[in-house]
Order: C-alpha cells, then sequence, then structure tokens
C-alpha cells in the first residue's frame, strides 16, 4: 500500500509540473500568436502605422499577459477549477470584463498618462477606451473559456484515474481478504498431528477432526459476511487453539478473559483469528519453550477492545533474519486485518502491535459498533 | 542406517517413526525438538540420516544444517506448507516430504538413499579430514547444495568466511579457510596462496608465471598464482 501511495504521490507531482511546463507554453504561444495576429492587421489596414503604435501594441500585448497570469491565482483560490460550468459561466463573464477593465485603465494610463502621447485626431476618448474594452473583454473571456475548458478536461481525467485507483484499491482487499483465510501451513501441519493422534488417542482425534471442520468451514464463509458476533469467533479462535495445543502440547498455554458484555459486539470475522494465529506463529513458534497467550475482551467508549498477548519481543514480531520468510509472511496477516478492519469501519478503528512490558508483546484493536458504510464500486 | 527425526511436534516425529517401521533398513536411534537437541544427539549417536522439519523454534533446519561441522549427514526434508522451501528443493533437487506424509513417497525417498550406511568415521577427538565424498552443506539466498568435496575446484578466503566454487555456483560458507584447510585432504588439495586452495583434480593447466612461480588454471576458467616457494612445494607434490 504504502509503495502504491509513494507512487501516486510522485505521479501526482509529476503531473503537476507537466501541467505547469504545459501552461507555460499556451501563455507565451498564444499571446505571441496573438500579437503577431494584430502585426499583420496593422500591416495590411494601415500601412503607415509608426513605431510608437506598434510598441503601444507590444505594451499591451505585455499587460495581456501579465494580468491573466496574476489572474489565474484567484482562480485557484476561489476554487472555481472545482465548479460546474453552469455556475462557471456568470463568472467567467464577470471576470472577464473585470480583468479588461484593469486592461483598458493600465494600458491607456501607461500610454497616455504615463508617457503623454497625444490623443488620436477626431475619434472620441470614450468611444475609443469602450472599443477597447469590448475587445478586451471578449479575448479574455476567451482566455478563461480555454483555461476552464482544459480545467473541465483535466479534471474529468483525473477522477477516471482516481475512480481506477480506487477499484484497484477494493480489489486488492478482497483479494487479501480471500487469503485471510486459515493459513496452509497450519491445515497440514494440524492434519499430520491429527494422523499420528488416530492411533494415539482416537477420542481426541475424533474431536480434532470436528474442530478442524468447524475451523475450515468459518473460514471459507467468512468472505461472504461483513461482521458476525464476537461469540462465533470466539468459538473458532477455540477450536483454532485446541488444534495448535494438539501440535505444541504443554508449549502452548491459554487465558481467556473475556467480559461477558463484549460476546454479541460486531467483529469482521477472522480479524480475532488472525491476531491469534500470529501470536501462536511468533510468540509460541518461534520458541522453543513456547508460553502463554491471553486474550482479553472489554467493551469501552463505544465500541469493543480486543487485546492478544503473547510472550517474545516486538523485533520477533517481524523477523528480519530472510530465513523465516519461508514461514510465510511478514507482518502481512497483521497489516490485511488492519486494512479489513480500515476498509469496513473507516478510521475509528483501529488495529496496533506493541510491547507490553520488554517480555510481551500485545496485538491491540479498538472495534466502534457501527460499520460504515463504504461507498460501493 | 541410521536416523535422527528432527522435528518440534511430538506427534509429528511419532507419526513419522510409525512410517518408518515398515523399513528395516532404517533404525531410528534418535529424536530432536530443536537444533540445539540436534547437534547434541548427532554427536552422540552418529546418525548417518537427518528427517528434518524445515520450520523450528529457535533456529531453522536450513540454519541447523549450516551450523554443522561438515561432513553433513544425508537429509531428507520434511515441511507441512511451504511453498519457498519446496521450490528451493526442487530447484536445487534435494529430497524433501510433505506432511501428512505420502508412505508411497517415503519409499520413494528411502530407494534414493545411496547404500552405503555407516560411513561415518566414530567421533575422534581430532575431526577427520574429509573424504571424496563427503558432503558440505552451502548456501545462499533461496539456493542451498549439499556439495561433494571432490566437485569443489577452489576455495577462496573472504575474512571469516569462505567462497566455494564448484560447478557454476560459488556460495559462502561460514568457516575460514583456515579451517576449512584444517579439514581438508592435502592428498587432493593444495594451499596455492593466503587466500586460495585448489584442487588437483581440477587443474587443467599449468604455466610458468614471474620469478619461478606458477599460474595455474582449473578446468571451468579460474587462475590461481603461486608464489615461487608455493610452487617448489606444488612441484614436490606434483612429483610424488
Amino acid at each position: 500500500m504504502t509503495v502504491i501511495e509513494q507512487n501516486s504521490d510522485a505521479n501526482d507531482r509529476r503531473r503537476q509540473r507537466a501541467k505547469e511546463r504545459l501552461y507555460v507554453l499556451c501563455q507565451m504561444g498564444g499571446w505571441t500568436f496573438f500579437l503577431l495576429l494584430q502585426l499583420v492587421f496593422i500591416r495590411v489596414f494601415n500601412p503607415k502605422a509608426d513605431s510608437y503604435q506598434l510598441a503601444a501594441l507590444v505594451q499591451t500585448m505585455t499587460l495581456g499577459v501579465l494580468i491573466t497570469h496574476y489572474g489565474r491565482r484567484y482562480l485557484t483560490q476561489w476554487g472555481w477549477k472545482e465548479l460546474g460550468w453552469r455556475k462557471l459561466v456568470p463568472r467567467i463573464l464577470g471576470f472577464g470584463a473585470l480583468q479588461s477593465t484593469l486592461w483598458c485603465i493600465a494600458g491607456y494610463g501607461l500610454y497616455y498618462g504615463g508617457l503623454q502621447m497625444d490623443w488620436p485626431e477626431k475619434v472620441s476618448p470614450v468611444a475609443l477606451v469602450l472599443a477597447s474594452w469590448i475587445n478586451g473583454s471578449i479575448v479574455l473571456v476567451g482566455w478563461l473559456c480555454v483555461y476552464f475548458f482544459y480545467q473541465l478536461f483535466d479534471r474529468f481525467n483525473r477522477l477516471d484515474i482516481e475512480r481506477l485507483r480506487l477499484i484497484a484499491t477494493v480489489k486488492e482487499a478482497e483479494l487479501r481478504a480471500l487469503k485471510s483465510q486459515v493459513n496452509p501451513h497450519f491445515i497440514f501441519n494440524a492434519l499430520n498431528s491429527l494422523r499420528a493422534l488416530i492411533d494415539e488417542d482416537p477420542v481426541r482425534a475424533r474431536q480434532a477432526v470436528t474442530q478442524l471442520a468447524n475451523l475450515l468451514r468459518y473460514s471459507l464463509q467468512s468472505g461472504q459476511l461483513e461482521t458476525v458476533p464476537l461469540e462465533d469467533e470466539l468459538r473458532i479462535v477455540n477450536d483454532y487453539l485446541a488444534l495448535e495445543q494438539v501440535r505444541h502440547e504443554e508449549r502452548l498455554r491459554l487465558r481467556l478473559d473475556v467480559s461477558p458484555e463484549t460476546l454479541q459486539l460486531p467483529i469482521p470475522p477472522m480479524l480475532l483469528q488472525t491476531l491469534v494465529e500470529n501470536v501462536v506463529k511468533y510468540g509460541i513458534s518461534a520458541s522453543p519453550d513456547g508460553g502463554e497467550i491471553a486474550i482479553i475482551t472489554r467493551r469501552e467508549s463505544g465500541g469493543l477492545h480486543l487485546q492478544v498477548t503473547n510472550p517474545g519481543e516486538l523485533a520477533a514480531a517481524t523477523p528480519a533474519k530472510p530465513s523465516n520468510t519461508a514461514a510465510g509472511s511478514t507482518g502481512v496477516g497483521l497489516r490485511n486485518a488492519a486494512d479489513r478492519l480500515r476498509l469496513l469501519f473507516g478510521d475509528t478503528a483501529s488495529l496496533q502491535l506493541r510491547s507490553l512490558t520488554p517480555k510481551v508483546v500485545v496485538a491491540e484493536a479498538h472495534i466502534p459498533l457501527q460499520p460504515s458504510k463504504v461507498p460501493a464500486t | 542406517m541410521k536416523a535422527l527425526l528432527i522435528d518440534d511436534e511430538r506427534l509429528a516425529r511419532n507419526e513419522l517413526r510409525r512410517l518408518l517401521a515398515d523399513f528395516s533398513a532404517i533404525q531410528i536411534v534418535g529424536e530432536a525438538a530443536n537444533a540445539k537437541q540436534a547437534r547434541e544427539q548427532l554427536a552422540a549417536l552418529q546418525p548417518d540420516l537427518f528427517f528434518l522439519d524445515v520450520q523450528m523454534p529457535g533456529e531453522t533446519g536450513m540454519e541447523l544444517l549450516e551450523s554443522l561441522e561438515p561432513p553433513v549427514p544425508q537429509v531428507i526434508f520434511t515441511t507441512a506448507y511451504d511453498e519457498f522451501a519446496v521450490k528451493a528443493f526442487e530447484l536445487n533437487a534435494l529430497d524433501y516430504l510433505l506432511k501428512p506424509v505420502d508412505p508411497a513417497r517415503l519409499a520413494a525417498a528411502i530407494e534414493r538413499l545411496p547404500l552405503k550406511g555407516g560411513a561415518r568415521a566414530p567421533a575422534a577427538e581430532k575431526p577427520a579430514k574429509l573424504a571424496a565424498e563427503d558432503k558440505v552443506f552451502v548456501r545462499e539466498g533461496d539456493r542451498c547444495w549439499f556439495v561433494e568435496v571432490k566437485q569443489i575446484r577452489l576455495l577462496e578466503s573472504e575474512g571469516n568466511y569462505t567462497r566455494v566454487h564448484f560447478e557454476d555456483a560459488q556460495p559462502q560458507l561460514f568457516r575460514s579457510l583456515n579451517a576449512m584447510e584444517d579439514r581438508l585432504d592435502p592428498k587432493f588439495f593444495f594451499r596455492a596462496n593466503r587466500r586460495q586452495i585448489i584442487n588437483f583434480a581440477w587443474i587443467d593447466k599449468i604455466e610458468p608465471w614471474f620469478s619461478g612461480g606458477l599460474l595455474v588454471q582449473l578446468k571451468g576458467g579460474a587462475k590461481v598464482e603461486l608464489s615461487r616457494r608455493q610452487a617448489q612445494e606444488f612441484r614436490e607434490k606434483m612429483s610424488l
């Protein structure tokens, strides 16, 4: 997950830079083209135009570049990029007119005020300014239209990408939920122990067959349910632990501290099972002397609080030695459980691993009473 | 053949014991629940064959093998379900059994064992030299090998480790070159210089080198330089 997120961050930055480059290119290219067009017009219709008029044209275009460039900041600031076209149209018209006014003031101010140029004869100043203003408005509204047209297109693209990414995430989570079924290593070890037990203790062997059947059935069905009452999950965890006790014998000791008011609280199926499996794997299987594991459930602050403790050190829970990767995942089971919990209950749910004392590791989960509805895709 | 069962589960060991009862060639001399016990049993009982569980608390089966002073016994691995291990076994043509063990599969594995049983010398004060057919266990990443000593062309010192060249692989062995030299038979192996030991059987060409030294080229391409003093010793050995 984190790798994907980092990648998407980097992708976003790369996209942002590409967009910025495109903007600079369009802004410079567009205005240069517009300037050239104007020069051609002047050459054709007014061959006697002097260099002052040409300079005024360049000055006007430069002002246009600046006004649109700095105006663009406000478009982002005011959040216009996220608006629909219905709300956008009047805003574009208004903003275009406002920018055009600024353009006229700056342009005429500089030319006739700053540079003290003479007013052209035979033209009313009002008509000239008004014509310029209308012209400017058309150009600027055109600019804004191109800008927002691109933004709409880009947003559509982005949403599409986002949607695909979300689908991928959900699919991945579903896949991993399927994989969160009982560890095959455990199943085959249990079958092996069972085979030995058939001769040694037929009564216990028959019991173990039933327990393994319960566990497999529950695990296969768990994909279909969002939550189950804690009681059901505890029953299966008990079966599982009974089977592990067949394997590990006196090395596995168990302490249950279940508060009765928690029995009916909802929990994602296989969550507690995953925590317990993890504890057996790293706390019991990894140490020649085994140890005691404890399951503690409490109802608190509007939710269910689960604690599973095992002897060991936290470092041992995520083995660094490559030889141990053969045993299966390195914390993948726990990460899956945390992802599933978040998908189902949102951010109010939590799952973490920490050291209780130097010799005891605890896996803690907090599960709210109500699952939050995730948007279905 | 004397076999040692190594598995952390008592029931798994019992089950294997029951299955092995049908094979008169296999005599179970002991059991071990972890790597530490296995080492003790190995020293005390001198088994020729390990039935070795890959996943064990503490050290894994692979780590146990790596820690053993060569020669290592024959090994049949056992595992319940482990895609990584099974892939490694198949890649390296090591014999393994999947638990619960299929009796027919067990028979096939025992069939494949070399017949010469009890080849291990009794525990001596000083470990005996390795024979040409003795095996050394080496591992690198996912790959592992039981290398016959005669297959080793060249051993190179790398600090406290030794790089072992054989076939087309050169994994590291967790032993110093000096420790290896003590165990190698001087009839077959020669200390060419401070860093390298070569196997006479793998010499391809010998050329005169600077100031009375020799350049020995091994089959497979490696070239090893001998100083004048070592060249002298080398000539004496070769002329024997």
